[in-house]
């Protein structure tokens, strides 16, 4: 057990030091997601049409993007110099690679998302003093199920090939019900009066929780070098 | 054999159609008319058969992925695009019909209530399964990634029920149907159903056969402009 995370933090740490040596994504994917965030708020007339609570909507639009681009450059950086042939001869589980992945993505993302949400709260007026804390959660916990299914399909992508947008184009459908109840939950936080249901958020925790079991599942069947 | 296949794929689809011409005609003749939405609510009888194919085709998807991923057979996954081309086919009868009664019964094409939602999300999620199959060359790689992508699709479908259901919802539910109705909409079921199959069915020889053909064309040899084997220089 204690060797399995020694092993996830091993890899984790690998990806996390490679980012902050190069700086290569974290940089290019926080101007991505402010620049989202300015182009809807433009768009949607600086939030006087669509009220505060546009501001999850967009928010999630910035992070999905976002995650998409951390996703990719994660798994370019195994396809680089054979890694990922060194990576599948070591002596390590294949479910171990992907809690390593996953958690790698998700530390991007978590930092993705703290330069981009203050942008977002700003630029749309939306108070988060009723539930700042809730709000987190639910944010948190959405871009757990998005990861766990980016992680598999950033894997099965990179190895075929594809045009850039293909990944996209895979993910955004299968995580709707995450967007959903996500801003369904948020929407009962933060409107008049407050009070949120658990069913919404054993919902979105069931969610997770099927996301990353099937995903870790399926991804040793599709790790090639 | 063949002259015997031949004429079993005739009767078939001469059967499916006269089914089908009978069916249509039972819409017409034989329901009564509905009290409130009058003349457009025959487009149920089309409309709930061709969703549950739906259903049945995505169904034939997902055992076929995993078959694919059990056996690596290339037929699982000849028989996996097959069904999912018909899935996609009947889900946007499913989403047409609707939305032509919808304007009809609600004055609007769309709205985002549960159901519509649903069918909308799930038709997505198969029209992305055959974009990503177009999209890979290698036929073994191809297969991998759709089956994987199918089967995480699959079982996304009751988690998109199940988050639609928190959306405002005005689609009629459980409704008491006349006997002639209930008759009627077996004799629709039929012959969407045999429709269905047969597509699926077709489809698969299809490509089944364009898949022999280009495992044929690799066989052929080939020489190479501008090259001279060599001992042929002149």
């Amino acid at each position: 057990m204690t060797r399995t995370l020694q092993q996830i933090v091993l890899l984790t740490g690998k990806d996390l030091r490679i980012e902050a040596r190069t700086r290569q994504t974290l940089g290019l994917v926080i101007v991505l997601g402010i620049l989202i965030v300015t182009v809807l708020g433009l768009g949607l007339g600086s939030g006087q049409q669509t009220g505060a609570l546009g501001a999850p909507a967009v928010l999630w639009v910035a992070y999905l993007f976002a995650g998409v681009l951390c996703f990719e450059k994660t798994m370019t950086l195994e396809r680089q110099d054979g890694a990922l042939a060194g990576l599948l001869l070591a002596p390590i589980d294949r479910g171990v690679i992907y809690a390593g992945k996953l958690l790698s993505n998700l530390v991007l993302m978590l930092t993705v998302a703290a330069a981009i949400t203050p942008v977002g709260v700003l630029f749309f007026g939306f108070d988060l003093s009723p539930a700042p804390g809730g709000f987190a959660a639910v944010m948190a916990l959405g871009m757990l199920g998005f990861a766990a299914v980016g992680t598999l399909f950033a894997a099965l992508v990179s190895s075929t090939r594809l045009q850039g947008g293909m990944l996209a184009m895979v993910v955004f459908p299968i995580i709707l019900p995450l967007v959903i109840v996500s801003t369904r939950l948020l929407n009962e936080m933060f409107r008049e009066g407050g009070g949120w249901q658990a069913s919404s958020l054993l919902l979105l925790l069931a969610f997770d929780g099927i996301f990353l079991v099937v995903s870790w599942l399926l991804f040793e069947l599709i790790l090639e070098p | 054999m063949s002259a015997l296949r031949r004429g079993f794929n005739v009767g078939y689809w001469l059967l499916a159609a006269a089914l089908f011409a009978g069916a249509v005609a039972m819409v017409f003749v034989n329901t009564p008319e509905e009290r409130t939405m009058g003349m457009i609510q025959k487009t149920f009888y089309i409309h709930l058969p061709l969703a549950i194919n739906t259903f049945l085709a995505c169904l034939v998807v997902f055992i076929a992925n995993i078959g694919y991923l059990w056996q690596r057979k290339a037929w699982w996954d000849d028989l996996a695009a097959a069904a999912a081309n018909v899935a996609v086919l009947l889900c946007s009868g499913v989403l047409l019909t609707g939305m032509i009664w919808a304007r009809s019964a609600w004055g609007q094409w769309w709205t985002w209530s549960p159901r519509l939602t649903f069918s909308f999300l799930l038709w997505l999620l198969y029209v992305v399964f055959l974009m990503v199959r177009a999209s890979v060359d290698a036929p073994q790689r191809r297969a991998i990634v759709s089956a994987v992508y199918g089967v995480v699709a699959f079982l996304d479908v009751p988690l998109v029920y199940l988050s639609a259901r928190l959306l405002p919802d005005i689609h009629p539910g459980n409704v008491q149907l006349d006997p002639a109705m209930k008759l009627t909409l077996a004799a629709c079921f039929v012959p969407v159903t045999m429709i269905a199959a047969g597509l699926i069915v077709v489809r698969y020889q299809l490509n089944r056969r364009a898949a022999a053909g280009s495992a044929a064309a690799r066989l052929v040899y080939r020489p190479t402009p501008g090259l001279t084997p060599v001992g042929e220089a002149a």
